[in-house]
């Protein structure tokens, strides 16, 4: 049916005003919406926010939890409700202004006639100076408001770092007198070195029998050889520091898995028996005032470990005998210590390393770049901000302390350095810079040909430090991924390994692999090796022994649960607890010999520690002794 | 091997190579075990969104390129505004709702911008042809980019209702801004501040069917106001026009009203909805002209002093100016609001304090910044400065013209006024 004229103008005229109407209907919903999502929006409700701070407060509430969950199912659906409202009309506008567009310029165009030229157009000259009047005043316009917006501006930045407030110190660089070692990952080997004995093991010190330190509670016998109380009350505190050797390290339990970090405890007695729900040979439960994901150290009659929040950090100290907090030392008002901690992830947390002692101090790092040294009393000493570690699941590695030196692993994602500090001032004493990505394995110490040295774990490299001057001595490139696990040293023989990597024996006379596997990788756990044997726990609950010389697997445990605290051996067992907090301890020996299994009954990721006839071990907020009565 | 078993073992290297990729996939996206929920909650498998592939870029390229050539071919051979217009359809759909209007050749010329200022800004090649095709199609053709390839000018143009004239001084001076845009444009480009033409593109959120409120309504407005004064971004907006304008006003080639010669009728006069139809010049005009020669030689020795107090008031503004990058102004705002420290809702701050940057490094990188906007905004000053002396010199340069012409700088080769000329084409 063709049309005519008048009814094509009377169709896109009518199409044209349904349409228009159409539109200013659904800009009036969409506009509605709008107005209606800024002032209510669901996502920011403040009912859920006092519900959210009721919880922090009873984190038991289960209610309180499925209000919540309701609450935020509700916002949610509301949400995406006004999503689609919003999605939806914004396809009928547009549909209906495309009709709209189409029908009045057919409209428009139907009804249009030819024009009538103008007889005249306008007076040109007229025309040109009204153009040059308006520029004229317009570009004077532009820019007389430019100048006069531009006087009211002033710059800020030059009154930065004339001592106002709000100005933070610096990310710690090399102090004056400071060495700073670049190394490129070439071993440096020192003349006459011999990093093996005769005989192929390890020319380090032996694990010697230990005297004193029975349990009687409030025993007034110190170990052998050193702890000088520090000075009680006043203003300055003093201590006069004398440095521990390393038979009187391993008497006590001074830093995570131990003396120099290699997961062997000399301790004797340490009890396999006991079951958590019930109570068999739990001594004593106490809280943790924070959580953490640190283990405990010892030294003497006291237990150390930390804790931390978002607001706050701290040292606690407990009598090992009874379980009292004896004091809490707090890690505030640094100098350098960012107003916000840093963002962690939950199985990190902002106290995942361990503190250390050495008998004179108690040294502990936090997640945020805060190093908090405080004597015994927990009065402290010094304390300084490294700066705010960039790691992307939270700074983990450990601290280690011995002799002047405290040692710390700075491997971050915006540099990588091993730090060692004055234990007396927190001074830095040097820094070495590490070709190596970042890394959350801790540092472990052994004497090797006679000289200690620092080994570290990370991707690329294992590597071993010189103790006294941070120069590297010899390094291996074999890892990769993202490196959790902290080496070990026995046998003459580096171990390090990394899940998806490989397990790998190193000499450390010059790097070089003396053998790999792959089938057992640890993801968290750490390896250790004594006897001859290597233990490596990984997280999906398998437990591998192998030949510590030549690497072939021995034996194999599939526990079902996985690993993540690293397993230690003590008093001739091989001890390690699952993350459902089952022991099980195993002898030490080349065939599967499962001597005990006892329950927590929660969860464990950290690392116990020995002292003789008692094993303590932190979950999270809990702090528990087992041992029998 | 016999042809069975060749098909089987293809089938099964085939299958193995896919099984090895799926894995590998597997692998890499699942690095850590999964948590183990008590729930029984079954995690589900991550996927990565694939980038867009880099051939459908050159893609884009080729479509812009093959637009642009036709529309210089309806223009220049055919003179068919009908495929003007079916053209400036298909752009509006696969450059503005398909390609949701980015990347656009309005945009590119901030990338490029940068790329001259930052050494470790690399400029991809389509984004470089984008900005560079456009020009050199204006440098032959005319702006034919603007009359069938820009999605921004198309949506205008093809809601043109009832266009209004508007008068030449209103026209003069609403086309300063162009100008002071670009100026404005390549300076928060070239110091890495913003993308000024992208944050303010009225027309990208309807492509994206997503804006926020103002936008949305900033937006609305053009197209509203476009209904009745013909491409109003195109003609007092858009900064790429003014390379365009340059480029076309000596372009080989360009659109013309009539297909022969002009036979003065007038016709084609109320055709342009943009005014950018140059009338043949009055006598009259011509001999009052030569009256306003010593209007020209005023004009003309303003040009350096206009250029200076531009200059003057660029230097003067860089600091307002430059508190527009975010690093500035969150220098400044630290330093002014320490306090700001403690506000958690702030996630610019607590983000830096969260980072391992230090507050000597920002206020370093700021003070860096700032010096840069110190010379750039002294050569933007100059530039907006020149332009208003150049503007003002051309109101009294006449230019003998005998007939009804496009005025080549200004025209967008919509074709609209060909239909109008009753001037037949010699065969």
């Amino acid at each position: 049916m063709t049309m005519n004229i008048e009814n094509k103008l009377t169709l896109s005229r009518n199409v044209a005003v349904v349409s228009g109407i159409f539109c200013l209907a659904v800009s009036f919903l969409l506009l509605l919406n709008y107005w209606q999502v800024s002032r209510f929006d669901p996502l920011e409700s403040k009912a859920m926010e006092v519900l959210v701070e009721r919880l922090s407060e009873n984190p038991d509430d289960d209610a309180l939890k499925n209000d919540i969950r309701n609450m935020d199912l509700l916002a949610r659906k509301a949400y995406f409700n006004s999503h689609w409202q919003i999605r939806t009309g914004s396809y009928l506008l547009l549909f209906g202004a495309v009709l709209f567009a189409f029908a009045l310029r057919m409209y428009h165009s139907l009804k249009s006639k030819i024009e009538v030229p103008e007889p005249h157009g306008e007076d040109e000259l007229q025309a040109r100076l009204l153009s040059q009047k308006w520029i004229l005043i317009s570009g004077a316009a532009v820019l007389i408001l430019a100048l006069a917006g531009s006087h009211a501006s002033v710059n800020h930045l030059t009154s930065f770092g004339t001592g106002k407030p709000g100005e933070s110190l610096p990310v710690t660089k090399a102090e004056e007198n400071i060495e700073v070692i670049e190394v490129g990952g070439e071993p440096v080997l020192q003349s006459g070195d011999s990093l093996l004995a005769a005989d192929g093991s390890a020319a380090d010190d032996s694990i010697g029998m230990l005297a004193g330190d029975d349990e009687s509670p409030r025993s007034t016998t110190t170990p052998a050889g050193e702890m000088s109380l520090p000075a009680t009350s006043g203003a300055e505190t003093t201590v006069n520091f004398v440095f521990p050797e390393a038979g009187t390290l391993r008497a006590h339990y001074p830093a995570f898995r131990g003396a120099f970090g290699n997961g062997i405890s000399a301790h004797k007695n340490v009890p396999v028996d006991f079951d958590g729900p019930s109570g068999k040979n739990i001594l004593w439960k106490v809280n943790v005032p924070l959580a953490g994901n640190n283990s405990p150290v010892i030294w003497g009659d006291r237990l150390f470990l930390s804790g931390a929040n978002a607001q706050k950090r701290e040292i606690y100290c407990y009598d090992r005998y009874g379980g009292k907090l004896l004091w809490t030392a707090s890690a505030s008002d640094i100098p350098g210590s960012p107003p916000t901690s840093p963002k962690t992830t939950d199985d990190t947390g902002l106290a995942a390393p361990s503190v250390t002692t050495d008998g004179n101090c108690v040294y502990a790092i936090f997640g945020n770049g805060d190093l908090l040294a405080v004597d015994y009393n927990g009065k402290r000493m010094w304390a300084r901000n490294l700066g705010m570690p960039d790691n992307h699941y939270g700074h983990s590695s450990s601290l280690l302390a011995w002799k002047n030196k405290l040692y710390v692993q700075y491997d971050t994602n915006k540099g990588r350095k091993l730090l060692a500090l004055n234990v007396q001032t927190g001074e830095m004493l040097w820094e070495t810079n590490r070709n190596v990505k970042i890394s959350w394995a801790s540092p472990i110490m052994a004497n090797i040909g006679g000289k200690y040295q620092v080994i570290l774990s990370a991707d690329p490299l294992v590597a071993g430090y010189d103790a006294e001057t941070g120069k590297q001595l010899w390094s291996a490139s074999v890892l990769s991924g993202e490196v959790g696990s902290s080496p070990a040293y026995g046998e003459g023989l580096v171990f390090a390994a990394n899940e998806y990597a490989r397990l790998v024996a190193i000499n450390p006379s010059g790097g070089q692999v003396v053998w790999e596997q792959d089938e057992y990788l640890p993801e968290v756990a750490s390896p250790v090796v004594s006897g001859g044997l290597l233990f490596v726990a990984t997280s999906y609950g398998v437990l591998a022994c192998y030949d510590a010389k030549t690497g072939e697997k021995l034996w194999e445990h599939d526990g079902g649960t996985g690993y993540y605290s690293s397993p230690v051996v003590a008093d001739g067992k091989l001890i390690i607890f699952d993350t459902e907090g089952k022991m099980q301890a195993f002898a030490l020996a080349r065939e599967k010999n499962l001597v005990s299994e006892s329950a927590l009954g929660v969860k464990v990721v950290t690392t116990p520690a020995f002292a003789n006839n008692r094993m303590f071990v932190r979950t999270g907020n809990a702090l528990w002794c087992i041992g029998s009565k | 091997m016999n042809k069975g078993s060749k098909i089987a073992t293809r089938f099964l290297l085939v299958l193995l190579l896919m099984f090895t990729l799926v894995t590998g996939m597997y692998g890499q996206q699942q690095r850590f075990p999964k948590p183990e929920f008590e729930s029984g909650y079954a995690q589900p498998h991550t996927l990565t969104p694939e980038p867009r592939s880099t051939a459908m870029e050159w893609l884009d390229v080729a479509v812009l390129t093959a637009v642009m050539a036709l529309s210089a071919w309806f223009v220049l051979r055919k003179r068919s505004r009908q495929g003007i217009l079916w053209l400036s359809v298909f752009t509006l759909f696969y450059f503005g709702f398909y390609r949701d209007g980015c990347i656009c050749a309005v945009g590119s010329l901030q990338n490029v911008a940068l790329s001259f200022a930052d050494p470790s800004y690399a400029i991809s090649v389509t984004v470089l042809l984008f900005f560079l095709l456009p020009l050199i199609f204006s440098l032959f053709f005319g702006r034919v980019f603007c009359g069938a390839a820009c999605p921004l000018g198309v949506i205008q143009d093809l809601i043109i209702v009832k266009p209004i004239s508007m008068p030449s001084w209103l026209r003069k001076t609403l086309g300063l801004i162009p100008y002071i845009y670009l100026a404005l444009a390549l300076l928060f480009a070239a110091t890495g501040s913003d993308f000024l033409v992208c944050r303010y593109d009225p027309f990208v959120g309807i492509f994206r069917m997503d804006a926020p409120f103002l936008m949305t309504i900033l937006g609305v407005a053009f197209l509203l106001t476009g209904l009745f004064i013909g491409r109003p971004y195109c003609r007092f907006l858009c900064p790429y026009g003014v390379l365009l304008n340059w480029t076309s006003t000596v372009s080989k080639w360009h659109l013309t009203i009539t297909p022969a010669h002009c036979i003065r009728c007038k016709l084609c006069t109320t055709s342009c909805p943009f005014d950018a139809i140059d009338r043949p010049t009055d006598p009259k005009v011509i001999k009052g002209s030569r009256d306003g020669a010593k209007r020209f030689l005023v004009y003309a020795l303003l040009i350096p002093v206009w250029m200076a107090a531009g200059g003057f008031v660029g230097f003067k503004a860089h600091i307002r100016l430059s508190k527009a990058n975010p690093d500035v102004y969150l220098a400044e705002l630290l330093i002014t609001h320490p306090e700001v420290k403690k506000d958690r809702d702030n996630i610019d701050v607590q983000t830096f304090l969260s980072s391992a940057k230090t507050m000597d490094q920002l206020v370093e990188e700021a003070r860096g910044i700032r010096r840069k906007f110190k010379y750039g905004s002294t050569a933007a000053g100059a530039f907006i400065g020149l332009v208003i002396g150049m503007t003002l010199l051309n109101q009294v340069i006449f230019r003998r013209n005998e007939d009804y012409v496009p005025n080549n700088g200004a025209c967008f080769s919509c074709g609209r006024c060909m239909d109008f000329c009753p001037v037949e084409r010699k065969s």
